[in-house]
């Protein structure tokens, strides 16, 4: 439903502003055309404005009945009125035009993100992806909603106040067009300073509060420390660095009022000044001199106002520079072709070696895991066991294939993982991760993953599978009662996690113990599931916990990313020599 | 006795802030207001060119003349736009920062880890916004007064020159901005749902992004983008209504000049052909007309500000607590122009500790109902006493009780036989140091963290070898003076745990209290840590379940439902605690140690 990212359709070359334009307001051509006919047809009606008056001047001149005097004045109201419904038209068709352009680039630029590798989101903190998809696309709608229509509008605003003096006569147009060049050349100079100063002063404030703000988080630390003078030291000497550079910022803040009104200033002189002189050697009428002052004042408004819009401008487009350049990056995994046969699935470590990539990309790598070989018949158990950082969760990320080996092969069902689909590789195996991800929604969505091909009457199965039934009567709206993550128990929520990967019907399940202690009673139910669910299924656990790596039938021992011991289960625990027993016996690696 | 929360008087709150900085108040104030003013002399200029123009100004008036005041006037302009803001800036960021300081003076008097009355968000937006609102109440005062200058002088100006035109055009135009106004008040409701839309599609872009593994885990790709779809089509239609509404409402006070400039036309027409409404009389009322928008912006502006100022009086006068609400701006120096004194070294204890005595020491949580009661136990020196029991047996409660972070209801702490009345003020550095279960640290080195305005005699090096930060250092860059926070490095919590271990040796106080460091520490950093505490015989409160630190404890304080169960060593309480067999045992078999009844000697 969504359209491809723009990136994504195999255009050769770099995303630009170009190709994000044509692609997200292209398909809406006839509403932009709309929009600017009726800015058009606005500024049009505010410039005939002062005409009207100039019309009335004349008729008061030249001594017309009252009856068309009001003729006249009603006319000055009807575009008045006219105008202002124009804009509000303009203005609905042009935010029409933006949320439809900037709603598809966002699902868009959050299609295209899900679809990057692992190692890229490893290396961007959740928080920068927000803002692109979020701070960095409503920039971008902002711009089109409001700015396209001012920006657009004020500029032919001024240009038609120049033209209108000009026709008046051609001194005042040339020497207005004069004051409004340089205005803008000294204005853009002068703004280009103030906003280098208003961003230290935003520098100096994001860090003076985010001072404050830590040292109230931490008023227990501080306080117990005998350190709330040193906090308050702290805060003065924020305060003290932050006084200058914000009175630098105020002071180049207000440079771009005294432009404006030293602007406005000339604008005014030189029409009273023309007005009056051009009328007293004959020059112009007094309606024409009307023209003139009416029009100079005019001026102002849209310069300042374009000024700001210009800044709004830069704004945007550094946004969409960031936004494309979002879109510019390329997943590495390519997808496989063939299909994971049915049924449980044997897993095959061939001298693996993997390394997690660096962030910076420069350095060298540390090898997690170096040649690491082991088999797993389909429909068995293993249990991995070593200490934090021997590699298990690697394994893991290699059996869903978040990541690819950097030597060696991983097979699944005797297909090689990188030619494997991707989508029927993760439909096939399932992966129960330590912490688990609760969305803010429904538990039937929580259970489907927002799938609504899911049937409730295979949540219902499953759930009695897994002796949820009582507990899913309890709640109040059923399936559709809202979950979040703070409402459930660390063991409901482990086991909703063995329903959302057993509603998948995987071949293989990966399953990473929590650590964490569930109460007795959720453990059992847990242990109570995995015996149901398992039959004609590969399981490779994750364990910590003495009891479930009973269960397992083999267990492989790891160590700085290689097998140190493998063998049956009972056997290794059997054989007080062997590397495992020594460790269930002191424990330490079980945690 | 009046309220204790409430709000000090906006009147006297603004006259005290005033007060602080009063020259530089004064220059804004002047600035502002001629500022404020100067819009009237465009149109007064207007109506006199034309009045030459005409022959009808006074003699001696000429087009020089007049071009001449309107550059004098917008020189002048000039000079009072860049005075006043430099003015003002220097007396806002010190006002504000004066109410800053006394809000954060009052938040670190009280007990440290006591619930603040408004949560800790709460608190720091209070500190940094309403702190602006309040400040901004100067700024209020002239703007109000420059406000109601204007209207008036207006108003007089155009009465002097036609009063029956200037009723004929500001009555409808009044009526037209007031309607649209009240409408507007009206219209948040469309807002209130934008809002909601926009939080929404916000939420959902968080969790997608934050969920990425499991979602490709799942390989649920097109369902969330879908989900996230949806939302997006509800906001852009609340969106679009909501501008368009407002833009249509805001049409109508821009439309206002042009309205009333076709209202004057009107009314006119008939006095204009006899030659009592000149066209400089129009073009003066046209001028003035183009204010009228501007100023009803304005006026809202000003209520806001001042209703603003109000909500925020109240909530900084939650966050005093009972002091005076006045004392919100209290002066106090702000040290901007060199750092303040460094404070006085703490005393050291008058004499060694000779025992810390708590005596049915209580604290409950009012809502929950959790907490400690009636807890007595004696700490012997250079003695360590283990404070164990289940999750929610009131452990850290205990421990923060005893240091004062939380307000004892009831029982009394003796130190050296004598009553200690403020614990939080007494049993500190050097008296007492704390590692808490969850530090917070401050963005800044890691030797920032440990020191906290120590001198740096080395007793950080010592300190972070005690806390086994060693191997941690020697990974890091920059080893001690790694930036840490914000702009920084990361700690993992066990990282975070031994800085703040560091920074309790670092006072080198005569008893340290730790809470459980097991939650973030591996086994074996976490007994190395305990060995040099061991090894350093100083008096220790700890909160531990580790079967090696249970077995060397001296004392064994075992807590069930926030009472003291039972209290002793290690081999007493397996005797006759059944609790204290089922702990033990559950710990060892975490740690994988074939599980005794008893420790073997």
């Amino acid at each position: 439903m969504t359209r491809p990212a723009p990136a994504s359709r195999g255009r050769a070359g770099p995303v630009t502003h170009a190709t994000l334009l044509r692609t997200y307001l292209g398909p809406q051509r006839a509403k932009v055309a709309l929009m600017a006919v009726l800015l058009a047809g606005s500024i049009a009606l505010e410039i005939s404005e002062p005409q009207i008056v100039a019309l009335f001047i004349r008729s008061v001149q030249l001594g017309s009945p009252e009856g068309e005097l009001i003729g006249v004045a009603l006319l000055f109201i009807g575009i008045a009125l006219a105008r202002q419904a124009t804009l509000v038209v303009a203005a609905h068709a042009s935010e029409r035009v933006s949320w439809t352009a900037t709603n598809a680039a966002r699902e868009d630029l959050t299609a295209h993100v899900l679809g990057l590798d692992m190692s890229f989101h490893e290396s961007r903190s959740p928080g920068d992806l927000i803002e692109r998809i979020d701070g960095d696309v409503n920039e971008v709608a902002e711009f089109f909603s409001s700015l396209v229509v001012q920006l657009l509008g004020n500029a032919l605003l001024i240009l038609g106040i120049l033209g209108a003096l000009t026709v008046i006569d051609w001194r005042i147009g040339l020497t207005f067009a004069a004051v409004t060049v340089a205005g803008f050349v000294v204005l853009g100079r002068v703004a280009g300073i103030a906003t280098g100063r208003w961003e230290d002063d935003r520098e100096q404030s994001a860090r003076f509060f985010g001072s404050v703000s830590e040292t109230i988080r931490a008023t227990e630390d501080l306080r117990s420390s005998a350190a709330t003078g040193y906090a308050m030291a702290r805060f003065h000497g924020h305060l003290r660095s932050w006084l200058p550079v914000k009175i630098r910022a105020e002071a180049w803040g207000s440079a771009i009022w005294v432009v404006m009104s030293l602007v406005f200033t000339a604008g005014t002189a030189f029409a009273f000044g023309y007005g009056g002189f051009f009328f007293q050697d004959g020059t112009l009428s007094l309606p024409g001199v009307y023209l003139v002052v009416a029009y100079a004042t005019m001026l102002t408004a849209p310069m300042e106002a374009l000024r700001q819009q210009v800044q709004g401008l830069q704004q945007a487009s550094a946004a969409i520079r960031r936004i494309g350049a979002l879109f510019a990056h390329r997943p590495t995994l390519v997808d496989g072709s063939l299909a994971l046969p049915p049924g449980a699935l044997s897993v095959r470590f061939d001298r693996v070696a993997f390394a997690y990539p660096r962030a910076g990309g420069d350095g060298p790598d540390a090898r997690v895991l170096d040649g690491l070989s082991f088999d797993v018949p389909a429909g068995s158990t293993l249990g991995l066991v070593g200490r934090t950082g021997a590699g298990k969760s690697t394994i893991a990320h290699l059996l869903s294939r978040m990541y690819d080996p950097v030597a060696g092969r991983v097979l699944l069902g005797g297909v090689d993982t990188r030619e494997a689909r991707l989508r029927s590789l993760r439909s096939r195996v399932g992966y129960v991760t330590q912490d688990v991800h609760l969305f803010d929604a429904t538990l039937r969505e929580n259970l489907t993953f927002f799938d609504d091909t899911v049937g409730d009457d295979r949540l219902l199965a499953i759930l009695d599978a897994l002796d949820l039934r009582p507990w899913l009567d309890g709640l109040p709206a059923g399936l559709s009662t809202p979950v979040s993550a703070g409402g459930l128990s660390s063991g409901q929520a482990q086991l909703l996690a063995l329903a959302r990967v057993f509603l998948r019907d995987p071949g293989l399940i990966v399953l990473d113990e929590p650590s964490s202690r569930l109460d007795p009673a959720t453990e059992a139910m847990v242990e109570r599931a995995l015996d149901r669910l398992l039959a004609g299924r590969t399981l490779i656990v994750i364990a910590h916990r003495l009891d479930t790596i009973r269960r397992a039938d083999r267990v492989i021992v790891l160590d700085d990313g290689r097998v140190i011991e493998q063998g049956d289960t009972a056997d290794l625990l059997d054989d007080p020599g062997s590397r495992f027993a020594e460790l269930s016996r002191v424990g330490t690696v079980l945690r | 006795m009046t309220d204790p929360a409430a709000p000090a008087p906006t009147a006297a709150v603004l006259r005290r802030l005033v007060a602080y900085s009063p020259w530089r108040f004064l220059a804004a104030a002047v600035g502002w207001t001629l500022f404020h003013l100067w819009p009237l002399l465009p149109g007064v200029l207007g109506k006199l060119l034309f009045d030459v123009l005409e022959g009808r100004a006074a003699p001696g008036l000429t087009v020089t003349t007049v071009v001449a005041v309107v550059v004098a006037g917008g020189l002048a302009r000039c000079g009072a736009i860049v005075g006043a803001t430099v003015a003002w800036a220097g007396w806002y960021l010190r006002a504000r920062g004066l109410v800053q300081r006394n809000l954060l003076d009052r938040i670190f008097r009280r007990p440290g880890a006591q619930a603040m009355p408004t949560s800790v968000g709460e608190s720091v937006s209070t500190v940094r916004d309403d702190s602006d609102a309040i400040a901004m109440l100067g700024g209020w005062s002239f703007d109000t007064l420059s406000g109601l200058v204007f209207l008036v002088g207006g108003l007089a100006i155009l009465l002097s020159v036609d009063a029956q035109v200037t009723v004929t055009v500001m009555v409808p135009l009044a009526v037209v901005v007031l309607g649209a106004q009240l409408v507007r008040n009206r219209a948040y409701r469309v807002r209130e749902r934008s809002r909601e839309a926009t939080a929404k599609v916000t939420g959902a872009i968080a969790e997608i992004v934050v969920a990425v593994r499991a979602i490709k885990v799942a390989d649920r790709q097109d369902e969330v983008v879908a989900r996230l779809a949806a939302v997006n089509r509800v906001r852009g239609d609340a969106m679009v209504q909501d501008r368009v509404q407002s833009l249509a409402l805001d049409s109508v006070f821009t439309s206002t000049a042009s309205l009333g400039a076709g209202l004057t036309l009107l009314a006119a027409a008939g006095r204009m052909r006899s030659g009592q409404f000149t066209v400089g009389d129009f073009v003066l009322f046209s001028t003035y007309l183009m204010q009228v928008a501007g100023y009803t912006g304005f006026l809202g502006y000003l209520v806001r500000t001042y209703q603003q100022a109000g909500v925020s009086l109240a909530r900084a006068a939650v966050l005093l607590q009972g002091a005076p609400p006045l004392s919100l701006v209290d002066h106090h120096p702000l040290h901007l122009r060199s750092a303040p004194p460094a404070a006085a070294p703490a005393a050291a204890p008058d004499e060694p500790l000779r025992g810390l005595e708590v005596r049915h020491l209580t604290h409950v949580f009012a809502g929950s109902g959790g907490g400690v009661r009636d807890v007595s136990l004696t700490l012997r020196p250079g003695t360590v006493t283990v404070v164990t029991g289940e999750v929610g047996s009131g452990k850290t409660t205990l421990l923060r009780s005893v240091l004062g972070l939380y307000d004892r209801q009831s029982g009394e702490i003796r130190r050296n036989g004598r009553v200690v009345d403020a614990p939080g003020d007494v049993l500190r550095p050097p008296l007492a140091a704390y590692t808490p279960q969850g530090p917070t640290l401050l963005s800044g080195s890691i030797r920032d963290n440990v020191l906290l305005g120590l001198p740096d005699d080395g007793r950080a090096e010592v300190a972070a070898h005690r806390a086994v930060l060693g191997p941690d250092l020697a990974r890091l860059d920059a080893g001690l003076d790694t930036q840490i926070g914000v702009r920084g490095v990361r700690l993992s919590g066990g990282q975070v745990q031994r800085v703040a271990a560091a920074r309790m040796f670092a006072r080198d106080p005569e008893l340290l209290v730790i809470d459980d460091l097991s939650s973030a520490l591996d086994v074996e950093t976490e007994q190395e840590l305990w060995r040099g505490i061991f090894a350093l015989s100083t008096t220790c409160l700890a909160v531990s379940h580790r079967p090696a630190v249970l077995e060397r404890a001296d004392q064994i304080v075992l807590l069930k439902h926030g009472r003291v169960l039972a209290a002793g060593t290690l081999r007493e309480l397996l005797d006759t605690e059944p609790e204290m067999r089922l702990l033990y045992g559950r710990a060892a078999t975490e740690e994988g140690v074939t599980v005794p009844c008893r420790p073997h000697e």
